[in-house]
């Protein structure tokens, strides 16, 4: 009786055996006898996210498609499908505090060279065709992982002429040289006429002509509108002629008040 | 980055504190608000100072605008009213800023005492060139630039050829688009293009020879893709190499073997003749034949009747071109039928692909040849423009004449009219101008590297604004011998004026720190004949002075050790440069240099020889205020007028009325333009079994030319680290090569090891590699062939052999 089990367990293993050996063999068959090209074994370094340089602090890596399967655990939770829920709450009552201001344009300038420069890409990009950038940045979301601004411009066919991408993944970047360039710092507020006038807006609006790409829902916290509901920007906010590059030939005339005697 | 702010100006004080009374006026209008809205702190923002200047780096010539604040560049826009960008930039542009401000600035002279330098004064750096140069002025020799401004430029031509007598002057632009040059002068008898990039709104159909301008030139590329997004129609076709970004945006990619675009362009002429859809009108108004002359090769050739030109072309038939170039027969048709059709409007762009290519002048004259033969020329749309690299390539380079044949103007040294007229020019004694054309690029280099008993002449080459230890082609035949201590070449002397530590100043002897771009007043001449100026905006660092003081500087040096070339026929001082007051002002002197605008003074100098090929210029006041001129710039009713499309009736004022189309330069002298018939002939190098691979060189987008600005930029470095290797993946699986592995890729000349790319930023075919040129540890010109045009001694960086082993 023991014996029969002892055969009964041994047939079982092995059948067992034998079956994953041939599901392997099979399994092992299909796969490309040369290594994937893109394989993630490939001794080229990625950047860590987690580094000091400047450029990625407080920066949210989106993880690509092909690397999901294989991120870590610190980053799979930008990629649970959870996360991915839209955060946007249309009765949420929006504050400004000065410190979550200056947190959210620190963070803005950690991938700007300057303020008005064109942001660099925290995220690795497909590296000859830009079709892709527009499936998810001409809305733009903001979900409880992830931040999507979407485009402050009109359509323009040619993202990465001015976008380029942050963190490299073909090559660990290393600063060549030190670099001194100390870029304009973004302003911190339109100034008023009075306390409680709407600012005016203290920064050029070339190339950022939908404010709401910045300062809508999908913005950072501390630089959000406290009015979102308002949808005609510039009818209380002007721009500055300051930042305005049209050339007057002539400064303008005024006439002259009335003259009077003394 | 958010850097201190800086302490505001007086003015912006002023401003503060008037605001700051408004705003109280205001508020005690308002009174009694207990309003709790924080008002945050004034705006730094509006301390920035904003002035207009071209881009410091390719030939597009966008306009910037520059802030600057507290003495520093703080941030850069596109200027809105600018024609060229219309407001938009690239990313290099957006950070050109940034170029300014690498912690290893040179900033002090630096004169070579054995492995080390110490730091001289400039007055001991300035006599020490003028040593070199008196002991034996014949053996001296300027490598210049096209990054070079064109007074800049301007001021070493004469000091060279009107000064010193010496036609050893010749710049990087040989490397570029020597063969743009003696392809537009052996069409139309006169240098570039006759179209503009209007042509690139109005076009129905682009063709890009060999070009990637979604990297090289962007803003001209998305200048074309933008139009699509506004629901305009137009075709993109990219005859390449390899797969780009350019060929993503393209409907049609033609893949073609190197030297397929000689078989493509005869292939086209081919189809139109057989077809009979060739504009017969307008090739039997303005145009004769032309064939390449086997005895006697030189840009006049031999004429040809149309029926020679009809046989010559009879073998390129489609399936014969399918054979030479890779690309299917089919394609070839479709182009062929395209150029046939009159009411499509057709452009055509090229650059290195083009001119870095041992039969660049052909290739050059043949794409014009098929614009001309189908009549798709002179009309808004239809324009063959070649493209430059260099952001006044065509400005200091082709208009200036700083070549070793060349005067200012479209002149040349061997002609003895123009010698006389430039002699006239610059008030020098009837002879100083030396009539035996100088070295070209690479023989001052070969020269230069060979001892002086084994004949070579060179002993002193000053390098201004440019990067030869990198960028020259077969490094270890023409640059490196110089650092390799080699046996004969202690005698050699070599000189160079730069911003940055480069491949270059590394066997320097003497290294001079130059100021940039902002860091002083400048002149560019763009792709599209625009003529840029700006102004100085921010002190260059340390001791660093103008490339145009420096030459001026020694100049003067030779003048008071009494050198007659540096005397006019007054005796005066060559470079004698006058204030409002008419009284000299001795800019030699590095204070008093900014005492007068020395810029507008040689451009006004300059501006004299303009005419003679229609190239005029206008007043430099007039450039202040525009965004750039397109010459020829004519006043008409007192206003200063660009020239959109030349030799075209309507828009050309040289055209005479009634002409329509007038080649007013035409080397037949009968104002008709040339097609050339050119036969196909291979490469310089070919793969074999030794050497398997065809090796490719270009630029990749974060960088331009050799990096020493761009690696600098925080931003663009971290986007394109370094150089790499681009592989078919095929190729790379048959030789277990893998993504990031090293890999020796090896020519006839030189070695490198260099890490591999696959599926990255370009995609090359089978068979044909490719390494981006930007990365000073990785020196793929350490590999390249020195083979050169024959005509424009242009060599080619785009077609080496090589072999490639797993390391």
């Amino acid at each position: 009786m023991n014996r029969e089990k002892n055969t009964k367990q041994t047939t079982l293993f092995a059948f067992v055996v034998l079956s994953i050996a041939i599901a392997g063999y099979f399994t092992g068959l299909q796969a490309p006898m040369v290594a994937s090209t893109t394989s993630r074994s490939s001794p080229v370094e990625h950047l860590k996210t987690e580094s000091s340089s400047r450029l990625e602090v407080g920066v949210i890596p989106a993880t690509p498609y092909a690397d999901i399967a294989e991120a870590t655990t610190k980053h799979r939770h930008h990629t649970r499908l959870a996360s991915l829920k839209s955060e946007f709450d249309p009765f949420e009552e929006i504050r400004i505090a000065p410190g979550e201001k200056s947190a959210a344009l620190d963070q803005r300038s950690r991938n700007r060279a300057f303020n008005g420069s064109p942001p660099t890409i925290p995220h690795p990009i497909e590296q000859r065709s830009d079709k892709s950038c527009v499936a998810c940045h001409s809305q733009g979301v903001r979900t409880e992982s992830l931040r999507i601004p979407r485009m402050s411009h009109q359509f323009l066919a040619n993202c990465t002429q001015c976008h380029i991408e942050s963190n490299p993944r073909h090559m660990v970047a290393v600063e060549f040289r030190e670099n001194g360039f100390a870029g304009l710092a973004a302003p911190t507020g339109g100034p008023r006429a009075f306390e409680g006038a709407p600012p005016q807006i203290p920064h050029t609006t070339w190339m950022r002509v939908d404010c709401l790409s910045c300062h809508g829902d999908g913005g950072q916290r501390g630089i959000r509108t406290t009015h979102p509901w308002r949808m005609n920007c510039q009818q209380c906010h002007t721009p500055s002629a300051l930042f305005d590059q049209t050339l007057l030939a002539v400064e303008p005339q005024f006439l002259p008040g009335p003259q009077i005697k003394q | 980055m958010n850097g201190e702010l800086q302490p505001a100006t007086e003015a912006i004080r002023r401003r503060q504190f008037i605001k700051a009374a408004a705003m109280a006026a205001a508020s005690s209008v308002v009174g009694g608000s207990d309003y709790t809205l924080p008002v945050l702190a004034d705006e730094s923002s509006q301390g920035v100072q904003w002035a207009k200047a071209p881009c410091r780096f390719c030939g597009t010539g966008c306009h910037v605008q520059v802030g600057v604040q507290g003495g520093k560049v703080v941030a850069v826009a596109g200027d809105r009213n600018a024609e060229v960008n219309k407001g938009l930039l690239c990313v290099k542009g957006y950070h050109v800023g940034s170029a300014l401000y690498g912690k290893d600035r040179l900033t002090r002279p630096l004169l070579r005492d054995g492995d080390r330098y110490r730091e001289i004064s400039w007055e001991e750096a300035i006599r020490t060139i003028a040593d070199r140069i008196e002991v034996a002025p014949e053996r001296f020799a300027f490598y210049g630039s096209g990054q070079w401004t064109i007074p800049e430029g301007y001021a070493a031509q004469k000091f060279m050829k009107g000064g010193l007598s010496n036609n050893h002057i010749d710049p990087n632009a040989r490397l570029c688009m020597a063969s743009a040059v003696t392809g537009f002068l052996a069409t139309y008898g006169v240098d570039e293009p006759a179209g503009c990039y209007d042509d690139l709104d109005e076009c129905d159909v682009l063709i890009m020879w060999g070009n990637n301008p979604a990297e090289m030139h962007p803003v001209l590329f998305s200048r074309v893709v933008d139009r699509r997004s506004r629901g305009e129609k137009v075709t993109l076709i990219d005859i390449g190499t390899r797969r780009t970004r350019t060929t993503e945006a393209c409907q049609h990619y033609l893949e073609m073997k190197g030297h397929g675009d000689l078989a493509i362009a005869n292939g086209i002429a081919h189809l139109l003749i057989k077809n009979g859809t060739y504009d017969r009108r307008f090739v039997e108004s303005f145009c004769n034949f032309k064939a390449s002359d086997d005895e006697n090769p030189n840009l006049h050739g031999k004429p040809i009747s149309f029926d020679d030109y009809r046989k010559f072309l009879e073998p390129y038939t489609p399936e014969h071109v399918e054979e030479l170039s890779g690309v299917p027969a089919e394609q070839i048709r479709m182009l062929g039928d395209l150029f046939g059709n009159p009411d499509l409007k057709i452009t055509s762009l090229w650059c290195m692909g083009m001119n870095q290519h041992t039969r660049g002048t052909a290739v050059n004259a043949l794409v014009h040849g098929i614009h001309l033969l189908s009549g798709h020329f002179g009309t808004p749309g239809n324009a063959p423009t070649s493209l430059t690299g260099q952001p006044s390539a065509c400005g200091t380079v082709r208009e200036v004449g700083t070549l070793a044949h060349a005067l200012p103007g479209g002149r040349v040294v061997a002609n003895e009219d123009h010698r006389k007229q430039s002699e006239e020019f610059w008030n020098i004694p009837a002879g100083r101008i030396n009539a035996t054309p100088g070295y070209h690029t690479v023989k001052m280099w070969e020269s230069f590297c060979t001892p002086t008993d084994q004949g070579g002449d060179i002993g002193t080459i000053w390098v201004q604004v440019t990067n030869p230890g990198q960028t020259l082609p077969n490094l270890n035949k023409l640059f490196n011998p110089k650092g390799d201590n080699k046996a004969g070449l202690e005698d050699k002397f070599l000189i160079v004026s730069d911003v940055y530590p480069t491949a270059t100043t590394r066997l320097a002897d003497l290294i001079l720190p130059s100021a940039m771009w902002v860091e002083k007043n400048g002149v560019f001449g763009n792709s599209e004949r625009r003529t840029q100026q700006w102004f100085k905006m921010v002190d260059p660092p340390g001791d660093a002075r103008d490339d145009c003081w420096q030459t001026i500087a020694v100049a003067h040096e030779l003048f008071s050790r009494g050198m007659a070339g540096m005397k006019d026929r007054d005796d005066r001082f060559l470079f004698e440069i006058k204030d409002k007051n008419d009284m000299p002002v001795p800019v030699w002197e590095w204070e008093r240099y900014y005492d007068v605008n020395v810029d507008e003074y040689l451009f006004e100098e300059y501006r004299q020889f303009t005419r003679l090929k229609h190239k005029d210029l206008a007043p430099y006041s007039e450039y202040v205020n525009a965004r750039g001129l397109r010459w020829p710039v004519v006043e008409t009713d007192g206003h200063w007028r660009e020239t959109h499309l030349r030799f075209s009736e309507h828009f050309d004022p040289y055209v005479e009325a009634g002409r329509e189309v007038q080649f007013y330069h035409s080397s037949t002298q009968d104002d008709r333009a040339q097609i050339w018939f050119h036969p196909w002939i291979a490469p310089a190098e070919v793969p074999d079994d030794d050497y398997p691979f065809m090796l490719c060189t270009g630029r990749v987008l974060e960088h331009w030319h050799s990096g020493s600005m761009t690696r600098r930029i925080p931003e663009l470095n971290r986007a394109m680290p370094g150089g790499y290797l681009e592989i078919h993946a095929k190729d790379a699986a048959a030789l277990d090569i893998r993504n990031g592995d090293q890999v020796e890729v090896e020519s006839r000349r030189g070695s490198l090891v260099v890490p591999v790319w696959i599926d990255g930023r370009g995609q090359p075919p089978r068979g044909t590699v490719f390494i981006p040129f930007f990365d000073e540890t990785l020196l793929v010109n350490d590999l390249t062939l020195d083979a050169l045009d024959p005509f424009s001694k242009q060599p080619d960086y785009k077609k080496s052999a090589v072999r490639i082993r797993k390391v």
